[in-house]
């Protein structure tokens, strides 16, 4: 009897830590994060849009993912993969314990369906997926993806394609392929559920508990997105607590902000280049060779960094990031306003007057915009500055005629692959004419060969090669000047742990791997 | 009767100018909204199949007259963002922008009507010239100015007000039948959820109507000084009236009635102004869903919103007219009635 009277303590101690593992495991608190653009709607056919994507990142599983600070996917509903010899057939073997957020079982079904959905959709997702052809179910853990020619970055693509939940999203496929539907209710197996969507206000998001992933280290219960449009309120809800992320917020603030120990300010190395396009097509003087390397000399890109960016981002060196594979460095021309004079003067430029068009929304074009024009300026060049909405400065490329000499554009590669930026911006099949981001309207045989050979390849080493040469080429036509490569900068309060940028899904935040102190 | 069909009949007709301008002009601006639905990298196949589901490629006319043909069935159309039918997407956001407009209307009411009157009353005193002066400076203040800084003194520094959003964070969750969150907190029995939706209610109504504040008080003002100043006023004197009964029975019901047009007017440009406000607390609205909307060239939304605020602000000034007529049926009468 006292033998068992004294194991009573042992066993109640067991017992309580037992309980007490998964309630320490268990996901705690709220983080609240103040983005300041509302999102456009809920469907995973338009993920590529990152008011969309930062909300279904968390919310929907994909086959495969780059967790946030890697360049390179990991696996998540397909556990592995194999790619056939002629690169035309990609095989997953799929988890067989996941479950969406209404319980119902994830299978191979699910994959097949997510992709015919799409293409009857005609989702974005699926512009970056190259020549995919369809889906094809071996088993319910065993998916095919068909693909009409080889695609290199295939896989990469994949870590935007959301699979949606075939037993909820297939009752709503007559109205308008689900897309109504899909627009603001979910369907996913992601860690997070969206419980709550006012898309003007507020998007909340609560952590599934039967997550496949399971919750072992520190995580939030809540997410709350708040849309805070005015980066003053949104520094205020800083101060007093009541968010704990501020992406949006003056660079000035985030300076002030380094100083107090109460905050952290991340400069994630984002991959979404500044351009200044200079339109290659031009019957005027941007359709110069010459004339283009003379302006390609006239920025700043130091003293952007340093005055614009506040430090916050770094110099380009071409339109790939430095640590890219695929980079070659030295293609475009250093700032030098006294050679770009001699220029001027010797071909008797001076006097000239050209037109940039550029997003006023944006301080940062805004800012470069006015630089350009003072450093024109001291070359006796006039630069007329337009400001105006994206959809109605993307409608001036598509004639001739309205394309002004100059564009100022970002590139968003949807995942860190050379093609994800210089197939969008300098492949002639993209050219503003056609409604593509090509705003130079660069068209170069050769550069499209290279590219479209990059493309189709799986052979890394000889991608690299074919990108090289193609910056090289690209490089010695002056289309463009690559002016900065901002940072992506997220002021939050010291208390959020686990943070990081991810390159492949920029402007959203891996709240699933955030908890707080 | 016929006074109030006249007026109903006019504000279809303006109803009807404002929808053919408002169409014309959203298209007019060049911009290409099947870029942006296309999304990048969408290739020129893929943009020009967008902008046939969209009827772009169809001639202006047709477009126009297949847009009027669903309105008049009741469809302003689905968005070609959010995804979702542009009627429901209003529904959903009007009533906290309205909600702000009624409280920031009750602020200008509860200020223009007693300061218009206690100026007239004591025109060309020193409170008549204090008041002139602060109502001088009110009409001067930007909104977007005056919005940051009440919101980073009282909010921030203070802490007396919130800072942003509609509710607090521990009543995010609350919502009720109309969407008006006062309404729905008293509905409920919630008395906390009210008094955290005023709160959140002051600084962004406070912001908003003090530009038309100032306004109201001068419009008032002049009202009741020519009201002053008539036969029967100088009558009641003489009769022995006192200053408080000539002010309250007699010159303020006959002097209000100017007023009363610039309120119901004010009412609409309220509405059309949310927009600033809204951007600045934080709070959802019609002003916020018109900058999404008119960012992505989101052409029948962006009518929707025109038509919408136009109804509010022609709905106000026929509720003004009515009052009026009711108030002085003599002086509205319609020149043809006998």
């Amino acid at each position: 009897m006292r033998k068992i009277e004294k194991l009573v303590p042992v066993c109640v101690a067991i017992a309580s830590l037992m309980v007490a593992v998964p309630a320490m495991a268990a996901p705690t608190g709220t983080l609240v994060i103040a983005d300041s653009e509302t999102p456009e709607n809920l469907d995973p056919a338009n993920a590529t849009n990152s008011t969309v994507d930062e909300l279904l990142i968390g919310d929907y599983d994909t086959l495969v993912q780059f967790t946030a600070g890697e360049t390179t996917v990991s696996p998540r509903l397909a556990k592995s993969w194999e790619v056939s010899a002629d690169g035309l057939t990609y095989t997953f073997h799929l988890r067989d314990d996941v479950l969406f957020h209404d319980g119902t079982k994830f299978t191979a079904d699910d994959v097949k369906f997510t992709f015919d959905r799409l293409v009857a959709a005609k989702g974005n997702v699926l512009n970056d997926t190259g020549p995919y052809d369809s889906a094809e179910v071996v088993d319910p853990t065993t998916v095919k993806l068909h693909l009409k020619s080889s695609f290199g970055p295939f896989l990469s693509a994949m870590s935007r394609i959301y699979i949606v939940n075939k037993k909820l999203v297939e009752p709503h496929m007559s109205e308008d392929n689900a897309r109504t539907w899909l627009a603001v209710n979910e369907a996913g197996s992601g860690p997070y559920i969206v419980t709550s969507y006012k898309p003007t206000e507020a998007v909340d998001l609560k952590a599934f508990d039967k997550y496949w992933g399971g919750w072992s280290g520190k995580h939030v219960a809540e997410v709350v997105f708040r849309y805070i449009t005015e980066p003053s309120t949104a520094l205020s809800l800083l101060k007093s607590g009541e968010v704990q992320m501020a992406p949006k917020i003056n660079a000035e603030d985030k300076v002030a902000l380094q100083k107090d120990p109460a905050y952290t300010i991340d400069v994630g190395k984002a991959a979404t280049p500044m351009f200044f396009d200079f339109n290659t097509q031009s019957k005027g003087l941007t359709g110069n060779k010459l004339f283009r390397q003379m302006l390609s000399m006239t920025f700043d890109r130091q003293l952007h960094l340093d005055q614009v960016l506040l430090g916050f981002g770094s110099i380009p060196d071409g339109p790939l990031p430095a640590d890219w594979p695929g980079h070659v460095g030295g293609t475009e021309s250093k700032f030098d306003l006294d050679a770009a004079k001699k220029l001027v003067d010797d071909n008797g430029w001076k006097g000239t007057t050209l037109t940039v068009r550029y997003l006023p929304a944006i301080a940062e074009e805004q800012q470069a915009v006015e630089q350009l024009q003072s450093n024109l300026a001291q070359i006796g060049i006039t630069l007329k500055a337009e400001g105006m909405t994206f959809p109605a400065q993307a409608a001036t490329l598509q004639k001739l005629e309205t394309t002004s000499d100059i564009n100022v554009i970002y590139s968003f590669p949807t995942f860190p692959d050379p093609h994800a930026i210089l197939n969008t911006d300098y492949n002639s099949a993209f050219d503003g004419f056609k409604g593509g981001y090509n705003w130079a309207n660069y068209a170069n045989p050769a550069v499209d060969t290279l590219l479209n050979d990059a493309a189709s390849s799986s052979d890394q080493a000889k991608r690299v090669d074919l990108y090289q040469q193609a910056q090289k080429l690209i490089g010695a036509d002056y289309p463009a000047i690559t002016a900065s490569l901002p940072g992506f900068v997220v002021a939050m309060s010291s208390k959020v742990v686990g943070y990081k940028y991810n390159v492949a899904h920029h402007q959203t935040y891996n709240y699933m791997d955030i908890g707080l102190k | 009767m016929r006074y109030v069909i006249e007026r109903l009949l006019f504000s279809v007709l303006s109803l009807a100018v404002l929808l053919v301008l408002t169409f014309l002009l959203t298209h007019l601006s060049a911009a290409d909204p099947a870029v942006v639905a296309a999304g990048p990298n969408a290739g020129a196949e893929k943009i020009a199949q967008l902008r046939a589901e969209m009827g772009l490629d169809k001639p202006l006319i047709v477009q126009f007259l297949i847009y009027c043909s669903e309105i008049l069935r009741g469809d302003l159309g689905i968005s070609w963002f959010t995804r979702q039918p542009i009627a429901q997407d209003l529904l959903q956001e009007l009533p906290p922008s309205i909600e702000l407009v009624v409280v920031a209307m009750l602020i200008n009411l509860a200020i223009s009507l007693p300061l218009g009157l206690l100026t007239a009353r004591y025109a060309n005193t020193r409170f008549d010239d204090a008041v002139r002066l602060l109502v001088l400076v009110g009409a001067g203040l930007p909104i977007f100015w005056l919005a940051i800084l009440l919101q980073q003194f009282v909010g921030g520094q203070l802490q007396w007000l919130p800072i942003a959003g509609r509710l607090g964070f521990d009543n995010r969750d609350f919502a009720g039948p109309t969407g008006f969150a006062l309404l729905d907190s008293l509905l409920a029995g919630r008395l906390d959820v009210f008094a955290d939706a005023l709160a959140h209610l002051v600084l962004p109504a406070f912001s908003l109507t003090l530009l038309f504040t100032a306004v109201g008080v001068r419009i008032t003002r002049t009202a009741m000084i020519s009201e002053f100043r008539k036969d029967y006023v100088v009558l009641a004197r003489a009769k022995g009236a006192k200053n408080g009964r000539i002010m309250f029975r007699h010159v303020f019901p006959n002097g209000a009635t100017p007023s009363l047009t610039v309120f119901g007017m004010q009412f609409g440009w309220m509405l059309g102004a949310t927009v600033l406000v809204e951007e600045i607390f934080g709070r959802p609205g019609i002003g916020r869903y018109a900058v999404k909307a008119v960012t992505q060239s989101d052409i029948h939304a962006v009518v929707g919103v025109v038509l919408t605020v136009g109804v509010v602000f022609l709905l106000a000034n026929l509720l003004a007219d009515i009052a009026l007529y009711l108030i002085s049926p003599l002086k509205h009468r319609s020149p043809s009635t006998p």
